[in-house]
């Protein structure tokens, strides 16, 4: 193996263990939620290795629980990825000239720590053997602890009696992650927006009211921040 | 419930967003900035899908709007747990334990 490989992929993993071992929480509590919906041990480590996306793992999990159809659960986890666009996008110039195998495995492996951490030092890099250690060794460690997680909460969820509204961690998990987000204003506002909305067009058939909610939140989050915007230029 | 396999076929699809969204670029492997417009509004995406997906589960019971039910209370100690606390456990416990409380407890 290449020299400059070793030391980028050495590199990398120590800077992403101390947030690697903070996915673990995540990943058991999401493999707790996947078979209190009602999954079954296989289904939900298949869920763990097809998909390997928290927020579009515990996003879906309520639509799948009240047999939303395909297109809606697909359009929904969409949503949910959306964010990951901008950093493919950003990202993209450290994998010029990779192979095709190498680009698709680095899609698939595009978690938000990895790309906080090492995107920077990536595009900042001129060797690309050193990149692709940079980037895979710590990619699979996230990996690996996600799996791991997973595995531990899927086997550990039998433990809970059937009655104790275990479905409602999905619910914590995904305010746990929302908290942070709602800081700033305007992304509270798009946050209140697209709740009641969703909220208030849940007549709407086919469950399509998330679906209509969201699009309410991101137009209220837009007219917010330059209404803000505005204000400011006024003073 | 989606279940068998319609719930496999339900996997692969949500999969496929993932190597969608994340590949997007990487893969075809060719930097570009998106226009600003869209920036922002997929900046606002996760917020209001989280929300739409959490607020419904929250507020209503049995989809009847319910502003005072065990969820909601609980939802409220898992929010003040998540502001307040670095530990990532403390917002399940708390949660957990505020609805266990209300629902074997107290029989709400």
């Amino acid at each position: 193996m290449n020299e400059s490989f070793k030391r980028g992929a050495r590199e990398g993993v120590r800077l992403m263990l101390p947030m690697s071992v903070g996915l673990l929480p995540w990943a058991i509590v999401t493999g707790v939620a996947m078979r209190s919906t009602g999954l079954s041990a296989v289904e939900s480590l298949g869920m763990n290795l097809i998909v390997y996306a928290g927020t579009a793992q515990l996003g879906t999990l309520p639509l799948i629980a009240a047999g939303a159809p395909l297109w809606l659960i697909f359009l929904t986890a969409l949503v949910l990825n959306l964010r990951f666009v901008i950093f493919s996008a950003a990202l993209a110039p450290a994998f010029h000239g990779a192979s095709w195998s190498k680009r698709v495995l680095s899609g698939y492996l595009l978690v938000d720590g990895l790309f906080v951490l090492c995107a920077d030092r990536l595009l900042r890099s001129d060797d690309p053997h050193w990149r692709w250690g940079f980037y895979v060794a710590p990619a699979l460690l996230c990996w690996s602890m996600w799996q791991v997680g997973g595995l531990a909460g899927v086997l550990g969820a039998g433990v809970f009696p059937k009655d104790w509204s275990l479905e409602f961690m999905t619910t914590i998990a995904l305010m746990v992650m929302l908290m942070p987000m709602v800081q700033q204003r305007a992304m509270l506002v798009a946050a209140l927006a697209g709740g009641l909305g969703a909220v208030l067009l849940r007549g709407l058939p086919l469950r399509l009211g998330v679906i209509a909610g969201i699009a309410v939140g991101i137009a209220a989050g837009f007219v917010a921040e330059r209404w803000t915007e505005k204000r400011r230029r006024a003073w | 419930m989606v279940e068998g396999i319609w719930l496999w076929l339900t996997l692969f699809a949500i999969g496929s967003t993932t190597i969608l969204t994340r590949g997007s670029f990487v893969i075809s492997g060719e930097g570009a900035r998106l226009p600003s417009a869209l920036q922002r509004a997929l900046r606002y995406a996760p917020a209001a899908a989280l929300s739409a997906l959490i607020m419904p589960d929250l507020l209503l019971d049995a989809g009847a709007f319910d502003a005072a039910n065990p969820k909601l209370v609980a939802g409220i100690v898992v929010a003040l747990a998540a502001m307040r606390s670095r530990n990532p456990w403390l917002p399940f416990i708390a949660g957990m334990g505020v609805l266990l409380l209300l629902r074997k407890g107290l029989g709400w």
